[in-house]
């Protein structure tokens, strides 16, 4: 289910949301069938195998967990863990990817193809994956209480608000409000302020840029005025798409009692690629950093290794986002930079330029990954980089793109999407306090919203792919 | 503190009034109405995907808030961003492009691709099938109206040369190549553009996606030329006659918009066209199933043919050129896959028939409704 489908806003969360505070017991059991609606909307037996990675998770923790344990044991039950949880990862999201490429390598040597064996992508795996991961690593660390009920833990796991996209929420955030948490009006408003924001951001702005975004990428071999439109335009879908679900989500966990950390602070203002990590899916960056980096070695093992260890972090959290060549060179791109800056004493290579010019190149870098990131594979992201440079040479049909993009309901909210991108408020802090022009705001904010989501076609969130 | 709890309060109302008020004035609706509310579709049917997605889709349909808001949004969006909906593309001085001809033209088409072997298999396996028959195939494909005038829809497209798709021509060289017999309309009506004498009269309707009768008829003629030159059938006795009729269009581009009152906004055009008429009767063109011609297409072939003046299109044309009747299927958007099926689903149609015209309109090379399937004959009437 989507949060900015009919059936989500209309149906789905008023019915939660009642049932929710009707019921004096059990808000946990409830919110886990919920969720678990929620999930299976799309593909009803996924909510098996969800299911069945909660299940190996909380009996891996038991056992890390079971007094009188001895070290191996524990070591034991978290490499189960991991291997258990990997591999549904590995076998849904890579198993084609990697068939792929043992084909490509066969064909290389002269040999015959074999018949790929096609598997369905369970959507939000990843986040899930990752989500359960958490339990039993800060378990195994020490960072975490036991969870003494499965229902506790499988709500955790499967709490619809951030179950599919994200924010990266870990187990040791939320233990205690699983146990007890408290629902108060202000929070409660707080979460509808930021729902609001997130739900217009994505209706107002993001499908509109993705409405630039899609035909540019799709060209044959657009000009260099239209390929850069497009690329910028897709750098504000993807963050206001992805950086609404995470207000949105945010906002849904606040009226349930629930309180997630931020996931997004003011990205593209980032005047450095370290920075810009500080800031774009804050959740991925610090659980790669904790559950992957640091175990590397971190910075503790000189420097050469801290700059691989950077760079395969970042390699690997591309692989994270997608089982394509594309996601691999864009992660490497990422990690090649972040070592880059870490050599020079986390500095950028245009450190001595004023801010705002620090601002726009760190951008300029940034697009250039999201052309890896949008494109179908590496040869289209080549072409691509290639009109931007003027090099490509637009010809065919390409030339008549300009009709489809270059008109009021596409430059009203590319321009609408410049100015927030660049500026520093957040919806996160914006809904921290409620005055009445920020009512006014929001109120009108979510009428305009729902208006326009009336006539939009079907867009689901660009993080449901991962 | 208090004023902050009012504030509070009034948001999360009207949040929640918000988003009750949908399923609220549904399920009140329909209870009043004493229907069974939709509602209760979820629990009554197994939760699979396909009813899921059809339960979803009912609620949408059948909302209240929906149906009321729907054309006032479409209106407002309209009048402050000129935004005629997903389906339109505007182009310069009233000039109207339907999208998916305009991204046939502007979307890159990968060399792995399967679809250009779909398309040259399935045209000529029917080609075989009708040759098994000693039945002649000609094909006329109908160029996208954005090809012919590319620079009505932007100026960055002024001089340039029609057909802007390679895969147009790259797939219709390889069936030349097969022996398949094509009609080139895109130089057709390129060079009729370019005519200085001619350019005053355009090949499409500027609102529609289809072509004006000028267009029409000189496809029609150019059809009728090439099977006489072929030798694939001879004029017959018949004679027609023609009417002119003048009536106002508005163009499916802004139909297709929905935007109410649109009619306001664009004023229709004026088309002039020539109804066909028996000479003997003064009765309106109709078709004959027993012709030796069977003309298969889309909705090239229902405009001006089966909507309005009727009798007047590509069809009736045909046979005025030709002077004797013909059978025709038509199947709006269906022309890769569907026209044939529905041939299929009618054996005695190909009863007597020396010659299938295949029209179909450029774009559906590669968004054909129902891709390109190979579609067998039905069973020879005559081996029954």
């Amino acid at each position: 289910m989507v949060f900015t489908s009919h059936i989500f806003l209309f149906y789905f969360l008023p019915f939660v949301l009642l049932f929710y505070y009707l019921l004096p017991k059990g808000r946990n059991l409830f919110l886990l069938v919920v969720s678990y609606i929620f999930y299976g909307w799309e593909e009803p037996w996924f909510v098996l195998l969800m299911f069945l990675a909660t299940l190996v998770n909380f009996i891996c923790g038991l056992f890390i967990s079971r007094p009188g344990a001895t070290h191996t044991e524990r070591h034991i039950a978290l490499v189960s863990s991991i291997i258990a949880s990997l591999s549904l990862l590995g076998f849904f999201k890579y198993f084609v990817f990697m068939q792929n490429n043992l084909n490509s390598l066969l064909s290389l040597f002269g040999q015959e193809a074999f018949p790929v064996f096609l598997v369905s992508l369970p959507i939000g795996i990843s986040f899930y994956t990752f989500q359960s991961l958490s339990y039993t690593i800060d378990l195994y660390r020490g960072d975490a209480r036991p969870v003494s009920s499965f229902t506790d833990f499988a709500c955790y796991v499967a709490l619809f608000p951030q179950l599919i996209a994200g924010p990266i929420v870990r187990y040791s955030t939320i233990a205690d409000q699983l146990i007890q948490r408290e629902h108060r009006i202000d929070a409660f408003s707080s979460g509808v302020v930021l729902f609001i924001l997130g739900f217009s951001k994505k209706i107002l702005l993001a499908n509109p840029m993705g409405e630039i975004a899609d035909p540019v990428f799709a060209a044959q071999s657009p000009t260099t005025l239209d390929a850069w439109f497009g690329v910028v335009a897709y750098a504000f879908q993807i963050y206001f798409d992805f950086s609404a679900y995470s207000d949105m989500a945010i906002g849904l966990g606040r009226m349930f009692g629930f309180e997630f950390l931020q996931n997004f602070n003011a990205p593209y203002l980032a005047d450095s690629m370290t920075d810009f990590w500080r800031r774009w899916h804050i959740s991925l960056s610090t659980f790669l950093r904790d559950y992957l980096y640091i175990p590397l070695g971190g910075n503790r093992k000189g420097n050469l290794r801290t700059y691989f260890n950077l760079a395969i972090v970042m390699l690997l959290g591309g692989l994270w986002h997608g089982a394509s060549w594309v996601f691999v060179v864009w992660g490497a791109y990422h990690g090649i930079w972040l070592a880059f800056e870490r050599w020079r004493g986390k500095e950028s290579i245009y450190h001595s330029l004023p801010h705002c010019l620090r601002i726009l190149l760190t951008f300029i870098v940034v697009l250039i990954s999201w052309v890896l990131f949008r494109s179908t594979d590496l040869l289209q992201a080549g072409l691509y980089l290639k009109s931007m440079a003027g090099m490509n040479g637009s010809s065919g049909g390409s030339v008549l793109l300009s009709a489809e993009l270059y008109n009021p309901a596409h430059l009203l909210p590319f321009m609408a999407s410049m100015i927030l991108s660049f500026q520093p408020v957040q919806a996160f802090e914006l809904a921290k306090s409620l005055s009445w022009w920020k009512l006014v705001l929001v109120s009108t904010l979510f009428v305009i919203s729902v208006l326009s989501l009336i006539v939009q076609t079907f867009n689901p969130f660009l993080y449901y792919q991962f | 503190m208090q004023k902050d709890r009012v504030t509070h309060f009034t948001l999360i109302l009207f949040f929640l009034a918000l988003i009750f008020v949908d399923a609220a004035s549904l399920f009140t609706m329909q209870l009043l109405q004493n229907q069974t509310p939709t509602i209760f579709d979820v629990v009554t049917q197994p939760p699979s995907q396909q009813n899921l997605r059809r339960f979803e889709n009912d609620l949408e349909d059948s909302s209240w808030l929906v149906q009321q808001l729907r054309p006032f949004v479409q209106s407002v969006r309209f009048s402050m961003l000129n935004d005629l909906g997903k389906k339109a593309v505007r182009g310069l001085d009233g000039w109207l492009f339907y999208d998916l001809d305009v991204r046939y033209l502007t979307e890159r088409i990968d060399k792995s691709d399967a679809a250009e072997e779909e398309v040259v298999h399935s045209i000529l396996s029917f080609r075989r099938r009708l040759s098994e028959r000693g039945i002649q195939l000609l094909l006329v494909p109908a160029p996208g109206k954005p090809t012919i005038y590319p620079e009505e829809l932007t100026r960055r497209a002024t001089g340039m040369k029609a057909p802007i798709n390679p895969w147009t021509r790259k797939i219709i060289s390889r069936l030349e190549s097969e022996g398949i017999q094509c009609i080139d309309l895109f130089t057709l009506f390129t060079s009729q553009k370019n005519d200085p004498q001619a350019s005053l009269n355009p090949t499409y309707l500027i609102q529609d996606t289809h072509w004006s009768t000028h267009g029409m008829i000189l496809a029609a003629s150019s059809v009728a030329s090439r099977l006489i030159d072929l030798g694939w059938t001879s004029r017959g006795t018949t004679d027609y006659i023609q009417k002119s009729i003048s009536m106002s269009r508005l163009g499916d581009v802004l139909k297709m918009s929905k935007v109410p009152g649109i009619e306001s906004v664009f004023k229709p055009e004026i088309v002039k066209a020539a109804q066909i008429l028996h000479a003997a009767d003064r009765k309106p063109y109709a078709d004959d199933p027993a012709s030796d011609i069977l003309v298969l297409g889309d909705s090239f072939l229902r405009i001006y043919e089966r909507d309005e003046p009727g009798s007047a299109g590509f069809v009736s044309h045909l046979a005025c050129c030709l002077k004797k009747p013909l059978a025709s299927i038509i199947n709006d958007g269906g022309a890769s896959t569907l026209v044939r099926q529905e041939l299929y689903r009618k054996p005695d149609l190909l009863k007597g028939k020396k010659v299938v015209i295949w029209e179909f309109v450029e774009r559906d090379l590669r968004f054909g409704t129902e891709g390109w399937q190979d579609i067998p004959l039905p069973e020879d009437p005559a081996k029954l």
